[in-house]
């Protein structure tokens, strides 16, 4: 899945990461907190912060031990639990490590990993549905935050 | 990436501990303040509200539901199986502090630039030392420590003890 972009979410303060893939459409909303929107708008832009970021270090410490990120997956989200699997290629062995599904996705655009839901996560809406969806939002209907 | 501000050799370390996270409600950030063991020295340093945030979670030990973006750092060395050994304030320019954290696996010590917010979020839930150097402590600008005298002398902030 690609990240396709970041929405303010204004009745909840905080921004939806939108993930989509664009061969059959699917399209996975994840609700974050501002400070994980920002670690990943900085990277979506391809800004480069003065001083190294968190993902930045993550990512540093990662390349100094000459791990590489394989993939990430989101896993499961529920109300307000977001589960995501960060899979990690060490020394010739696969490590996966727990994470929430904001900082697997600021760590895969900063390592140029692919990004994988699980079916199940996955709601099966188009574009057209997403905006409409958008449209109607209510306050109500948003989420949980993930913080 | 590794950095080029590595402490020299022979820099004297002095160990530092995190007695407190003030909040600034006015500005949104927060105050790390490092105290010397001996309390002789004392270190502030300006961090986001977001960073203020996950040192003070480390200090009051707060597990979260799911993991923090340093919980996940931690999480990635114990898998590795590498240490985190320390970390570093190693320099100051323009108000802005630097550090480093060291990490070590198989016996080789490797050193990682990062800010001191993030090194000290690590430090705190790794359970390591942190250190300044001598030169730091001898540089603080006098314009921060003013800055935070004004501060603790205002009514407008709420000390979180550690």
């Amino acid at each position: 899945m690609r990240v396709k972009g970041l929405i303010f979410d204004p009745y909840n303060n905080a921004y939806i990461v939108v993930l989509r893939d664009e061969e059959n459409s699917d399209m996975l909303p994840i609700w974050v907190g501002k400070s994980e929107a920002s670690a990943i708008g900085l990277a979506i832009e391809n800004v480069t912060a003065p001083r190294p970021m968190t993902h930045d270090l993550m990512k540093s410490f990662l390349e100094t031990f000459d791990a590489k990120v394989i993939s990430v997956v989101i896993t499961d989200l529920n109300e307000n639990t977001y589960f995501a699997k960060i899979h990690l290629m060490y020394e010739d062995s696969e490590y996966t490590v727990d994470s929430r599904p904001s900082d697997a996705i600021a760590l895969a655009l900063r390592t140029d990993a692919p990004i994988f839901a699980n079916e199940n996560v996955i709601k099966k809406q188009s574009s057209e549905e997403l905006e409409q969806w958008l449209e109607n939002l209510k306050p109500e209907d948003f989420g949980k935050l993930d913080t | 990436m590794e950095t080029e501000n590595q402490p020299p050799a022979t820099a004297e370390l002095v160990p530092l501990t995190v007695k407190q996270v003030i909040e600034d409600s006015n500005t949104d950030t927060r105050i790390v303040v490092l105290k010397s063991d001996d309390a002789t020295d004392t270190l502030p340093i300006w961090v986001g509200a977001a960073e203020g945030n996950a040192i003070r979670l480390a200090m009051e030990r707060v597990v979260t539901p799911r993991p923090m973006s340093h919980d996940l750092i931690r999480s990635f060395a114990d898998h590795l199986g590498v240490k985190i050994e320390r970390v570093v304030i190693v320099d100051v320019k323009s108000s802005t502090y630097y550090a480093t954290v060291s990490f070590s696996s198989k016996g080789v010590q490797r050193d990682i630039d990062a800010r001191p917010s993030d090194a000290i979020a690590l430090a705190i839930r790794a359970g390591c030392r942190i250190f300044a150097t001598r030169d730091v402590l001898k540089r603080r600008t006098a314009v921060h420590l003013d800055a935070w005298l004004s501060k603790l002398d205002a009514n407008n902030i709420e000390p979180q003890q550690a």
